[in-house]
This record gives C-alpha cells, sequence and structure tokens, in this order.
C-alpha cells in the first residue's frame, strides 16, 4: 500500500509496455556459485482461536541457483526455542526429513522468544517477539477494485489498529496452483483505516495462469509481524523476480539467524513469530 | 522567491575578494608592447542569418586567432598594419579578406554553407582545427546539428543524445533507459542545458527519443573534462545545446512526417530584420505500437520550442526562449502518469567596447511528473524548480589574452512528493513531504592566454557557495546516525529518530562553499600535432535519488545538507592531438582519471520516494574513474564518419562511515553500473550521389555490470536466490549495426520546397541485445530460470523531411 510499491509496479508495467513481447526469451546464464549456507525457515505461526502447540521448523541447505536437487533436507540438527522472559524450552525433535517438530508450544501476544539451532558443531541463535493482527470482517469479491476490472479479485477487509505501527503478510494461493504469492504491507500512509486488501490473477498464456473464475478457491493467510520481518520479507518478495529494467539492485538478503561460531556463515531464513487469521474463500 | 537572492555570506566575500586580486593580477603580468586595435563583429550564416558559435577568424601567416562565442561574436586585437583575415567554419566556404588595421574596427561576416551539389567552394579542410590544435580546451565534443541528422537511428527520429553516444567516453544504461553516462559518471552528474536552462530530464518514453528536437537546434557541445569554468553545478560532464535564433532573411517551414511521431518549425524575421523568431513542435502518434501490446495502454509525448530575439541596438540584443515537453501514459484503468521539462530563459548581450562583451540571464526551470494511481484513487506528484540570474563578461585583452568572469545565483525549490487523494472514497491519507529550498551561488573567472606561439593556456577559479535554507524540520537521530549498523544482523538499519529541530524559513540550515580550480594547457609540437593536458575540480550541490538499475522519471532530486554533503571531483586528463593528410584525417587520444566524493549509495531495502527522511536510507561514499578514449575522424571527402574507442573503469565504494561496519560490499570497491571496459562505435556516412547518401552505425560495448544469483534456498515454499556482490556479473556484450539511406528528390538549387526521404534500419541483424535479464521461478514448473528483455528487436524506419 506505499507509494514506493505502486511506484515499481508502475515502471513494471511501463517495462511490458515498451517490451515487444517476441523480444522476452529464457535463456541460458552461467552464474557465480557459493558455497552452501544453512536455511532455517522457523515460522511459528499461531492461528487465532486454536492452541499453537503444534509448530514446525524446517531446516535445509542452499543450492546452486540452477540446480534441481531437492533434496537439500538436513537432518541431525538440535532445536530449541526459549521463552526469553519465563526461560521455559521447547524442544523441537528431529523427523529425519528436515523438518522439526514440537507439540507442547505455548505463544504468548508480545512475548519475545529465542531460536537456538546446532548444526554441524555450530551454534546459530534468533531473537524474535510474536505479534498479533487484527481480526478479518469480511472476506468478498468484486471486479472493480483490482488493476484489471473485469477481472474478479478477492478483497480481505479488516481495521487497521490506529494506535501503534503495525505490518502485515498476506499470503494467497489458488488451490491447484504450485507456489503461493506474498505480498507485504504497512500502514504508513492508510493508520487506522479500514483497509481493503485485494488480489487478483490476470491472464497470462505464457505461464497458463487464468482470471479467477466462479468456483475456485483461493487460501488466504493474514499475519501480524515484526518491523523488522517487514523488513526482511519486503525485500524478498521484491527480490523474487530481480534483475529487471528498473528493479532495485539485488541485495545479499540477511535474516535474523546468526551464527554465534562464524559470524560469516550466518544462516539463511528468518526466525518469525505471528499471529495469524487463515481463510478459504469460493468465488461465486 | 528572489527575496533568498539577497543571502551573502561571509565566506563568499573573502573569495570574491581573492578573485577581484586575482583579475587584477592577470592584467598587471600583462604587456602592452605595441600599438594594437581591435577587430570585433558577429558572424552569421548567410542564407538564414543564424549567428554561427566556433566560427574561427585568424590573421593569415600569424597566430592571431579567435572563436565566435555563443553568440556569434568575436573581438580580435592586432598589432597596426596589412593582413589576410581568413573567416572559417566547418562545412562553410572560407571567407578571406584583405585589411588594414589602423584602428579600431568592427566588421560582419556572412558566410555560406557548402552544400555538396556545388563543388566550386572548396571546403579548405583544417583551418577551424589550426585553431583548435592551440587552443588549450580539451575533452570537449563538438557535433554539428548537419552531421548528427545524417546518422541513422532508431524509428527514424534525430537524437541528439544518441548521437553523442556515439563519440568516446560516452555510453548509456541500455535501450529503455533514459540518460547517458560521461567517463564513468552517474547519468545526474551531467549539467545538460537548452540555451542556459537547466533541462533535468533528457528523454522522452523512456530514452527513444532525446527531449532536443533537431529543427530548433544549432549547435551542441559535451564538455568530458577540463570544464570551463563559467560551467558549474554538477561533477561530470555539461552538454550545452543551443536553440536556433530564428531565420532573420526569409520566412521558412522545417518539418518531417515519421512512422511514430512528426514535427514542425516555423522561423523568420520580424520587424524589418531587427527581430527574427522559431517556432518548433513535436508530437507523437501516441498509441501506435503500444497499442498493439494491449489496447488499454497508451504512450505519447510532444514537446515545444520557442526562440525570439529583438536587436536594440548595435550593441543591445534581447533573446527570449522557451521549452515545454511532456509525456503522458495510461496504463489502462490502473495507473495515468505524466512528466516533462519547462522551462524559459531571457536574455540580454550588451557589447560595451570592442573589447568586452556581456550577457544577463534570467533563466527558469521546471521538472515535474504525475503519477495517478486509479484503483487506489490518488495523485502522487512532485517537482523541481529553479530560478537563475547570472551576468557572465568576456574581456578580449589582446591577442594573447582573453578574460571570461562572471557571477551567478540559482534558487532551487524542491517538492519531493505529494499525496492528492482524488475522492472521499480513497483509503490513502492525504500528505506532503517537506519542501526543500536552497540558494546555490557562484563567481568565477577565467583566462585564455597565449604564453608563446607553442603554448595557450586556460587557466580559472569558480567559487561556489550552497545554502540549505529553512522553512522545514529535520528529524534528530539517537548518536546523530539516521543509519546505523546492527552489528548483530550485520545489516544497515534506519536511525532511531529522537526528536525534530524547527528551521525557520530563509534561516540556513547548513552552508558549503567550494573553491574550484581549473586549468588546462595546450602545447603545439608542430604544425599537425598537440599534446593537452588539464585538470579541474567541480562541485555538485544536488543529487538525484535512484536506486534502480537505471535512472527513471519519478526519481526525486534532493540538495545538500545536514546530511548529504556536496560531490567534489577532481578530474586530471592528458591528451594528444593529430591531423594528417592535409587535415584530411584527425586523431584524438585522451587518459583521464577522476575522483568523486561523498557520492551517495543507498543500504540494502532502501525506500526512496514518499520518504521525508531520505537520510535513513543512504550512506555517503566516494568514485573513482579513469580511462583511454580514442577518436579517429575521417572530416572531408564522400565518405566521412568516425571510429571511437573507449578503454575505461568506474567504481565506487561505501564504507560504513558514522553509521558503523565495514560499509556496502563489506567497504570494498564495487563496479557502477555505468562501468563499461570496452567501448568502440563506428559511425560513417557516404555521399554516393546528389540525391544519394547512405549512413552507417556500428556499436560494441561490454556488458553492464548487474548482480546475478550465486544460490538458491527454499523459503515459504518458494525458490529464494541469494546473491552475489554488487554489480559482480555482467550482461553479455552489447553490439549492433544500423543503416540508413537517404534519397533527395529533385533537388534544384532554386527550389523553394525541398524534400528528402530517410530510409533506416535500426539493428539490422536483429541482435537480442538484453536490456535487462531477470530470474525468478517459473510458476509452472517450479525451476528457476533466467529471462532476457530485449527492448529493440530490427527496427525499419522511413520518415519524410521538409524545407519550404
Amino acid at each position: 500500500m506505499n507509494v514506493y510499491s505502486k511506484v515499481i509496479v508502475f515502471l513494471i508495467l511501463f517495462v511490458v509496455v515498451i517490451t515487444c513481447v517476441s523480444c522476452e526469451d529464457v535463456i541460458d546464464v552461467d552464474v557465480q556459485t557459493e558455497p552452501s549456507r544453512l536455511t532455517i525457515e522457523a515460522s511459528i505461526d499461531w492461528e487465532k482461536g486454536t492452541t499453537g502447540n503444534n509448530q514446525t521448523i524446517k531446516l535445509s541447505t542452499s543450492t546452486p541457483y540452477f540446480s534441481t536437487n531437492t533434496n537439500t533436507n538436513v537432518t541431525g540438527a538440535t532445536v530449541s526455542i526459549t521463552n526469553d522472559t519465563s526461560g521455559a524450552e521447547f524442544i523441537f525433535v528431529d523427523q529425519n526429513n528436515g523438518t522439526y517438530l514440537a507439540n507442547d508450544f505455548v505463544p504468548i501476544l508480545n512475548q519475545s522468544y529465542t531460536l537456538n539451532v546446532l548444526y554441524n558443531g555450530e551454534q546459530y541463535s534468533a531473537n524474535e517477539t510474536l505479534k498479533p493482527v487484527t481480526d478479518v470482517k469480511e472476506i468478498r469479491q468484486s471486479r472493480e477494485d483490482g488493476d484489471d476490472e473485469n477481472a474478479l479479485e478477492v478483497n480481505l477487509i479488516f481495521d487497521d489498529p490506529v494506535d501503534e505501527e503495525n505490518y502485515y503478510l498476506f499470503r494467497f494461493k489458488e488451490q491447484g496452483d504450485l507456489l503461493a504469492e506474498l505480498e507485504s504491507a504497512d500502514d504508513e500512509f492508510v493508520n487506522g483505516n479500514e483497509i481493503s486488501w485485494w488480489y487478483e490473477k490476470e491472464d497470462d498464456s505464457s505461464t497458463n495462469t487464468e482470471e479467477f473464475k466462479p468456483g475456485d478457491v483461493v487460501n488466504i493467510d493474514f499475519f501480524g509481524i515484526s518491523e523488522s520481518y517487514y523488513n526482511y520479507i519486503s525485500i524478498l518478495i521484491e527480490q523474487s523476480e530481480s534483475g529487471g529494467l528498473f528493479s532495485s539492485t539485488p541485495v545479499a538478503l540477511k535474516g535474523n539467524c546468526i551464527n554465534l561460531d562464524n559470524e560469516d556463515n550466518y544462516a539463511y531464513g528468518y526466525f518469525r513469530l505471528t499471529e495469524t487469521v487463515t481463510s478459504t474463500y469460493t468465488f461465486q | 522567491m528572489f527575496k533568498n537572492l539577497k543571502f551573502k555570506n561571509q565566506k563568499m566575500k573573502i573569495n570574491e575578494l581573492i578573485l577581484y586580486s586575482l583579475i587584477l593580477f592577470l592584467f598587471s603580468s600583462n604587456v602592452f608592447a605595441q600599438e594594437t586595435y581591435s577587430i570585433s563583429g558577429v558572424i552569421t550564416d548567410k542564407r538564414n542569418g543564424e549567428t554561427l558559435f566556433g566560427a574561427s577568424i585568424y590573421l593569415e601567416g600569424t597566430t592571431i586567432g579567435v572563436i565566435t562565442n555563443e553568440y556569434g561574436f568575436y573581438s580580435l586585437t592586432a598589432p597596426e598594419g596589412e593582413y589576410v583575415l581568413v573567416v572559417s567554419y566547418m562545412g562553410y566556404g572560407e571567407v578571406t579578406k584583405s585589411i588594414t588595421i589602423s584602428g579600431d574596427q568592427k566588421l560582419n561576416f556572412e558566410i555560406e554553407e557548402a552544400s555538396n551539389e556545388l563543388d566550386t567552394v572548396v571546403i579548405k579542410g583544417g583551418t577551424s582545427e589550426r585553431v583548435s590544435l592551440r587552443k588549450p580546451e580539451m575533452s570537449v565534443s563538438k557535433l554539428n546539428i548537419k552531421t548528427v541528422k545524417q546518422m541513422p537511428v532508431v524509428l527514424g527520429e534525430v537524437d541528439i543524445v544518441k548521437s553523442i553516444q556515439m563519440l568516446p567516453g560516452v555510453t548509456n544504461n541500455g535501450e529503455g533507459s533514459s540518460g547517458f553516462h560521461v567517463r564513468g559518471g552517474a547519468a545526474d552528474q551531467n549539467l545538460v542545458l537548452l540555451d542556459e536552462a537547466i533541462i533535468y530530464n533528457t528523454s522522452h518514453l523512456l530514452g527513444f527519443f532525446s527531449v532536443f528536437n533537431a529543427d530548433a537546434i544549432k549547435n551542441i557541445k559535451l564538455y568530458k573534462g577540463g570544464i570551463p569554468a563559467r560551467f558549474g553545478g554538477r561533477v561530470s560532464s555539461v552538454l550545452d545545446v543551443r536553440q536556433k535564433d530564428g531565420n532573420t532573411k526569409n520566412f521558412g517551414l522545417t518539418g518531417g512526417i515519421g512512422v511514430i511521431s512528426s514535427r514542425l518549425a516555423a522561423e523568420g524575421p520580424l520587424f524589418n530584420d531587427k527581430s527574427s523568431f522559431l517556432v518548433a513542435g513535436r508530437g507523437s502518434y501516441a498509441h501506435l505500437i503500444l497499442k498493439a501490446a494491449n489496447e488499454d495502454n497508451a504512450a505519447s509525448f510532444y514537446d515545444l520550442n520557442l526562440k525570439t530575439n529583438y536587436s536594440l541596438s548595435d550593441k543591445n540584443k534581447l533573446y527570449l526562449s522557451g521549452y515545454f515537453g511532456r509525456d503522458v501514459f495510461n496504463f489502462g484503468d490502473s495507473f495515468d502518469a505524466s512528466y516533462g521539462n519547462l522551462s524559459g530563459n531571457l536574455r540580454w548581450n550588451h557589447i560595451f567596447n570592442d573589447k568586452l562583451f556581456s550577457n544577463m540571464s534570467l533563466i527558469y526551470s521546471k521538472y515535474d511528473y504525475d503519477l495517478g494511481i486509479q484503483v487506489e484513487e490518488f495523485d502522487w506528484v512532485s517537482s523541481i524548480n529553479n530560478y537563475n540570474i547570472k551576468y557572465d563578461l568576456a574581456y578580449y585583452a589582446s591577442d594573447k589574452f582573453k578574460l571570461d568572469f562572471g557571477v551567478g545565483s540559482i534558487y532551487y525549490d524542491f517538492d519531493p512528493g505529494r499525496i492528492i487523494p482524488r475522492s472521499d472514497q480513497s483509503s490513502i491519507n492525504p500528505l506532503s513531504l517537506d519542501r526543500k529550498k536552497a540558494l546555490e551561488s557562484s563567481a568565477y573567472i577565467n583566462a585564455e592566454h597565449k604564453l608563446s606561439d607553442n603554448l595557450s593556456v586556460q587557466y580559472g577559479v569558480r567559487y561556489s557557495n550552497f545554502i540549505r535554507l529553512g522553512g522545514q524540520s529535520l528529524s534528530d537521530y539517537a548518536n546523530n546516525q539516521p543509519v546505523v549498523y546492527n552489528t548483530t544482523l550485520g545489516i544497515y538499519e534506519r536511525g532511531v529518530e529522537i526528536g525534530e529541530t524547527e528551521y525557520e524559513d530563509g534561516k540556513t540550515i547548513k552552508d558549503f562553499g567550494n573553491l574550484e580550480p581549473r586549468l588546462s594547457l595546450a602545447y603545439q609540437l608542430n604544425e599537425d600535432s598537440s599534446i593537452k593536458m588539464g585538470y579541474s575540480r567541480s562541485a555538485q550541490y544536488i543529487h538525484l535519488l535512484s536506486n534502480t538499475t537505471s535512472v527513471t522519471p519519478l526519481d526525486v532530486w534532493t540538495p545538500s545538507g545536514k546530511f548529504i554533503k556536496p560531490q567534489i571531483s577532481d578530474q586530471y586528463a592528458l591528451g594528444y592531438f593529430r591531423n594528417f593528410n592535409d587535415k584530411m584525417y584527425s586523431l584524438e587520444t585522451e587518459v583521464y582519471y577522476k575522483t568523486t566524493d561523498n557520492r551517495i549509495d543507498y543500504i540494502d531495502g532502501s525506500n526512496l520516494i514518499g520518504n521525508n527522511t531520505i537520510e535513513r536510507e543512504i550512506l555517503n561514499g566516494e568514485s573513482r574513474a579513469y580511462g583511454l578514449e580514442l577518436l579517429i575522424r575521417k572530416s572531408r571527402g564522400n565518405f566521412t564518419g568516425w571510429l571511437s574507442y573507449t578503454l575505461s573503469k568506474s567504481e565506487q565504494r561505501t564504507p560504513g562511515g558514522n553509521a558503523g561496519g565495514l560499509g556496502i560490499s563489506d567497504g570494498d570497491w564495487y563496479n557502477t553500473a555505468h562501468d563499461r571496459t570496452h567501448d568502440v562505435s563506428l559511425t560513417g556516412v557516404y555521399q554516393l550521389t546528389d540525391k544519394w547518401s547512405f549512413g552507417a552505425n556500428m556499436v560494441f560495448q561490454t556488458g553492464r555490470p548487474v548482480t546475478y544469483p550465486n544460490g538458491q534456498y527454499e523459503y515459504e515454499g518458494l525458490s529464494i536466490a541469494s546473491y552475489s556482490d554488487r554489480n559482480s556479473d555482467r550482461l553479455p556484450a552489447y553490439h549492433r549495426l544500423d543503416i540508413s539511406a537517404t534519397y533527395k528528390p529533385n533537388n534544384r538549387p532554386n527550389a523553394r520546397w525541398k524534400g528528402e526521404w530517410v530510409f533506416g534500419i535500426y539493428n539490422l541483424y536483429a541482435r537480442k541485445n538484453a536490456a535487462a535479464i531477470s530470474f525468478a521461478q517459473n510458476i509452472e514448473t517450479g525451476a528457476n530460470e533466467a529471462t532476457r528483455t530485449a527492448v529493440f528487436g530490427i527496427v525499419p524506419s522511413i520518415i519524410y523531411n521538409f524545407k519550404f
């Protein structure tokens, strides 16, 4: 919702318009390869109305950019989260498939937690606070609100709390699609307003993407996130397609998982704690 | 607004004092031995009465000679005696006249363009080079508008900005990008002047067309270094573009009808030859190319040039010129945008006497944009305005000594951005970023001094002063750190605001003063060759905020102040110049080394638009560039053209400084986006017959530095790229060939209507030059892919130009 992201969209549209269609093609490019790093996907998401006791952390390793190797699971690591106030420790048990599970996690809003991972003899650590999220008032569909007035979009409607800075993450995924779409927002220009956040798809024959039509089902996850995670995920989203004519120079994105034994060998990924509202919408 | 011009500052006075004593020193060091007299006057084109800039006037058999200034004025001084005076200008017939100098006199000359069908006018080559070998002026590229018009161009529209990119040391950031880069400098480091007014955006439709309508332009001069002391405010180059004054002899129309755009210019005399005017307009038929892609989208541009002058007397002449240009876009129902430059200029030429010429200018210029976001129902607008007053004088002291001096002041008003909701329903709150105001003043003095027959020197100094004015508040930061290095996470973060300081209107927030020495000398080795060297320092007080690969029309300028220091550059250059074969060929080689302090770079994830606290997004760094330039020109015969080659390096480094940490890329040097190792261009025109001529351009360039992924990891079910060090990869090499053919049917010398057809093919072998390569996950297969974006394939064009 900020002006900057609108300007970026404008510039991307500009490139689309000035470029002849046949002048875009997929090519082979030689890229550099850096040594593999540990990736920590510690997303502790507490769905409203649940206990939040069951949580999963994923560990994997990075691979060369064009590698199609999907077996990057990390096993044998020691993973735990500590409540910084009470000192309560929650052990995540290795499932030998790259995931680590806990079924006794106790989520507390605005509580700070510390993640500890021991892998290959090195200690990784991260610190983060669990952020609440406002309620979703309504989910409805429309045609006229999105970029394309003729295409269907889904609208997620909520009231932005006026007394604080809020940061949001949205995850939209149509059932049947391979990849989810992430969007982030802050309330800088819309503080205290009722916000209607829409999501729409456009026809694109090159990727077999179609507009929403009645009967389509879309999963919507709505997260309250911290400012530092917002900074992180916004860069990640912006860089999910990099190198365009007017995109900013991509940067080496660092998360909050630091290596206590070897500073340079930091981990990718992030330790986030959120409150979330999960919904499903079926187009009429 | 002008009340702020009254602003004076103690430092400035001291430096004025220094300048004046320097003037006195220069005069006293100059010995007047023999009785000398001055000849002065104006050189004009016989056909249309346009004054000629850069024509040379010299006394045959002596080393006494001068070059006309921007207004066609010259003044030369010689001892009593009999002489043969020669007037020459590239592409014009030479005029000789026997004169007796026994007193001051005024001599105006009209010279005639040498046309190809009239072989009787022999262009005695090299007369203008003769002077240029001696002249200490270096690192300067002059392009005749006639040459520019013969070069093949994309879509058939004559383009000055693209033409200068064929010269050594000048590149662009790839197709579909606006601006240009000189000697490894950034696009915002070029001072672009149209009749002295600052132009902030040189391109229409993001680099498709330049903002300069060739029909309205007389001269183009690009200073890549050795910038004379009368120019300042930018550290990389000066592109000095002058509009035509308008035909003083006859009413005439020129125009062109092309596939994408058309243009028309009218000019003629007014008020019994005391005055003349020029009006030129240009517009695109918008939507042609774009409609094809998607019928909802449209883009178009138009511009208007105006110029008129009035001779009050022999010694007083007024000039009024103006420019207005605009680009307009529509993207279906989601976005609309428009942006452009506006400038106006009133000048008063006054000739005090044969030796003293003066010009006073009042200039206004503005760049603004308006981006309408229809879905959210708001407009995002931003602008930069400046009011400029300057007074320049030229004193032709003797045959060995010429002095330029003057003062100037620019008042800036920056509007970094405002949100204007279009309706009550808009969910966006209105917002105005703080306006920023500043005053940039300068005084300069520059001497051209012929020390001996072989040695000429140009030396001068410019004093510039920049005052960032109040009328806004600025944030205060914890530990005075707008940006802080987070040692735990190893990233730069925005600093913590602890309060605000209010600066009242008219109060100084911060001021800067810089002394900018400029020096160059030419040593003539023999009749055909010379060596030149130069040093210059310049200061730049305003900065374009842009963290994208190419600059965009939506980037915002910001002044120096409490948090941003002025850029200071030092450039050293050395050159060797030689004419061959009775001046049919010339060779120009130069090496340069340039450093710039306080070049800003941006922290990771910086947000530059709609941001009141830009200082939280940037770090101060430095840049350096060095290179070798080679230009071989053939300026006579049926085949004319040039080959240019540049070998160069452009880097920058951004240490953490006050913010802590090592800095961007660990404080190491990294390539700037405009670093090009090799850059070769070949351009040629072949005159086959009176009716047919052919042109070709060939370009080869090392690919632009970019940042590619160097790995991937899984997060949120997506493949996320990790990236290598900033600008450590390169796009594939860029090369292309363009050709053009010009056909002039039935060119009877006396015909009133003269037409020509220009056929062109841009990118003849249809190379898909990557303007960008983007990396993303294929949403169907999930595999990572590299997608090349090429802006132009093969582009044929046809245009009909006419003169009446």
